[in-house]
């Protein structure tokens, strides 16, 4: 049997597996496994205990437990109240301003955190109900939210990129700062958005009116102090990293104390909150962390097999495309996939095969991280089978139909798409930083 | 059931949640290596043993703690089909499948032995400058990896316990919806 038709069959096998609703790590562990004793015999049998090992001496890899940590922390504690009731009122008094404050809450939110599920919850839990309150209209809040949210992930800290930066090796310092301008233009592109639709229909968005602005100066000022805390826990991790006094795990451990002393400092630490944030951590590390370890398994015997080198002759020689056009082709394919995948599963599944292929078509790496990044965001919440979708399903108010959910993302979609061809056309948008703060 | 059956899931289950809670709080641990970490390179001189101990304690935290995500339900199954079925027809595909689950930890900790007895015979050190032994965490790692073979097959009990139309355990592994997040009411008892 040929090498392609090999990994062909892996992968098949795989998707079949992963069907069947077994959980994930085990699908893809076991098909690493049986494939590396049936093509090496007991020589394979290893193979998962080294992808443990493999695992275990990738240092950056301790940042996912403690950003993940201090994503409970924070939407746990609900210190994030302030910060809404800050864009509240300063923003409250234009049309469409909660809509946008929302995602002005995101993007802090997302500067203190790694992950898009723990935005999704905090925009869920406190923006969503006063939105519909003040009379928003339901498609616009859940997509502003949806959309929001995902900012979590491109905006640093971004837990995904760690995990691409593990698989692609390139250094996550550059990842994240290649990150931050797209992050910032996405949630621009947002505002620019939600403030055109709603200037052109006040009803969706409308502004708040007179007796509810009535707040004087001095309290809208004191209301700003609320800021403070995500710039603060932002500066405490980045300042010491950026100055090189720390590397980017010690800061990540430094970022997670900062966020927990907030909590308790604010008194919002109790019994209760602790337990579900140290409980849900280990859950959810633990999660990621099998995942990662069948994954890098079924990577190994995939480079075993010079697979990625088949498949890279499959599409430039015989299917004669040219770079870009692979390139496209693989965006298109993660959108499929994240259809019904989870972004990690996703990653730690294709990644092997894309990364050399992307190198091999002498793309930057870097910049391909800020692209998938974008794309499996946009895949996470295309229906019908978007994660992010589901998630907001659990969380939102029952007036709020799939139906409602499904469409309130369009034109998101859309803007995200945008944003897509804008930095793929674009490679300086995400690469400028990285290049001057690093020199490359 | 056979009441062997029974006591085996009850202790399983119950050791393992007694591990994950106690592991649980490993993140302090994390979290205090990495501090000390940061501290003594700004203030003393640099540590060299925080790396890998911060490492090590990463390793066991997600394999001693795995047992207990499983049962708190947090690992992400693709609920494309899944997520529509009966309970009966999960538990039947479940019975089936997690037999993959249990060759893949079998394979794991077979490649663990070995690779631990190897770094028993041979007093395998870590290539840094600390030059730790590497047998005391590949047994912690054997441990864990074992640990969460038994509470594989106590989840294959539970789905034939539920294809049989009983409950066995605390059952708290299915979510409605299957997805991510841990059950919220995981702590009950």
């Amino acid at each position: 049997m040929s090498y392609e038709m090999i990994a062909i069959l892996m992968f098949s096998t795989m998707m079949l597996m992963l069907l069947t609703g077994q959980r994930v790590f085990g699908a893809i562990g076991f098909v690493a496994v049986i494939s590396a004793l049936l093509l090496w015999g007991t020589g394979g049998s290893e193979i998962g205990f080294s992808a443990a090992i493999k695992l275990m001496k990738w240092y950056p890899l301790l940042t996912l437990p403690m950003f993940i940590f201090m994503g409970y922390v924070l939407s746990e504690s609900r210190i994030a109240d302030d910060l809404y009731k800050m864009f509240h009122v300063w923003m409250g008094p234009v049309r469409g301003g909660l809509a946008i404050g929302t995602i002005g809450l995101m993007v802090l939110i997302s500067a203190m955190n790694g992950l898009s599920v723990a935005g999704m919850a905090i925009g869920a839990t406190i923006a969503l109900p006063e939105l519909l309150k003040r009379g928003y209209d339901k498609r616009m809040v859940t997509g502003v939210i949806q959309a929001g949210s995902s900012l979590g992930i491109l905006v640093p800290p971004s837990v995904v990129l760690v995990l691409y930066a593990m698989i692609a090796r390139q250094p996550v310092g550059q990842l994240w700062l290649a990150g931050v301008l797209p992050g910032l233009m996405m949630a621009a592109m947002f505002i620019l958005y939600i403030a055109i639709r709603c200037r052109l229909q006040p009803e969706l968005g409308p502004a708040l009116p007179a007796e509810d602005r009535d707040i004087s100066t001095a309290e809208k000022l004191r209301l700003l102090r609320a800021g403070l805390l995500p710039l603060g826990i932002f500066a405490v991790m980045m300042v010491p990293f950026v100055n090189g006094w720390t590397s980017l795990v010690e800061s990540s451990a430094v970022g997670a104390l900062a966020a927990f002393l907030a909590a308790v400092l604010k008194g919002r630490m109790t019994k209760e909150v602790f337990e579900t944030s140290v409980r849900n951590t280990l859950g959810i590390s633990c999660m990621f962390m099998w995942i990662i370890m069948a994954a890098l398994a079924f990577g190994a015997v995939f480079d075993g097999l010079g697979a990625v080198r088949a498949i890279e002759n499959l599409f430039t020689e015989q299917l004669g495309l040219s770079p870009w056009m692979i390139l496209i082709l693989m965006q298109l394919s993660f959108i499929l996939m994240g259809t019904f995948l989870d972004d990690t599963a996703m990653l730690v599944i294709v990644a092997p095969l894309y990364v050399p292929l992307v190198r091999a078509l002498e793309f930057d790496l870097i910049w391909y991280g800020v692209l998938y990044t974008i794309t499996t965001q946009i895949a996470y919440m295309t229906p019908p089978f978007g994660y992010n979708l589901f998630l907001m399903r659990a969380m939102a108010p029952p007036e709020i139909s799939l139906g409602d959910i499904y469409r309130s993302i369009i034109p998101f979609v859309g803007v995200m798409i945008l944003a897509l061809a804008l930095v793929m056309t674009f490679p300086e948008i995400a690469l400028w930083l990285p290049n001057t703060v690093y020199g490359r | 059931m056979p009441s062997a059956v029974k006591t085996y899931v009850r202790l399983v289950d119950r050791m393992n949640r007694l591990i994950g809670r106690a592991v649980m709080y490993g993140i302090f641990l994390m979290m205090a290596i990495l501090l000390w970490s940061s501290i003594s390179k700004t203030f003393f001189l640099p540590s060299l043993w925080t790396l890998e101990m911060a490492q090590f304690a990463m390793v066991a935290y997600y394999l001693l703690g795995g047992p207990y995500s499983i049962q708190l339900g947090s690992n992400v199954r693709m609920d494309l089909l899944y997520g529509n079925w009966t309970p009966r027809r999960k538990a039947w595909f479940d019975a089936v499948t997690v037999l993959f689950l249990i060759f893949y930890l079998g394979v794991l900790l077979y490649g663990g032995l070995s690779s631990t007895s190897y770094s028993l015979e041979y007093g395998e050190r870590s290539a840094t400058a600390w030059r730790p032994y590497m047998w005391p965490i590949k047994i912690i790692m054997c441990i864990g990896i074992f640990l969460m073979l038994l509470q594989a097959v106590a989840e294959f009990f539970k789905d034939i316990a539920r294809i049989r139309g009983t409950e066995l355990g605390r059952g708290l592994d299915i979510g409605p919806t299957g997805e991510a997040r841990p059950a919220a009411d995981g702590d009950r008892s």
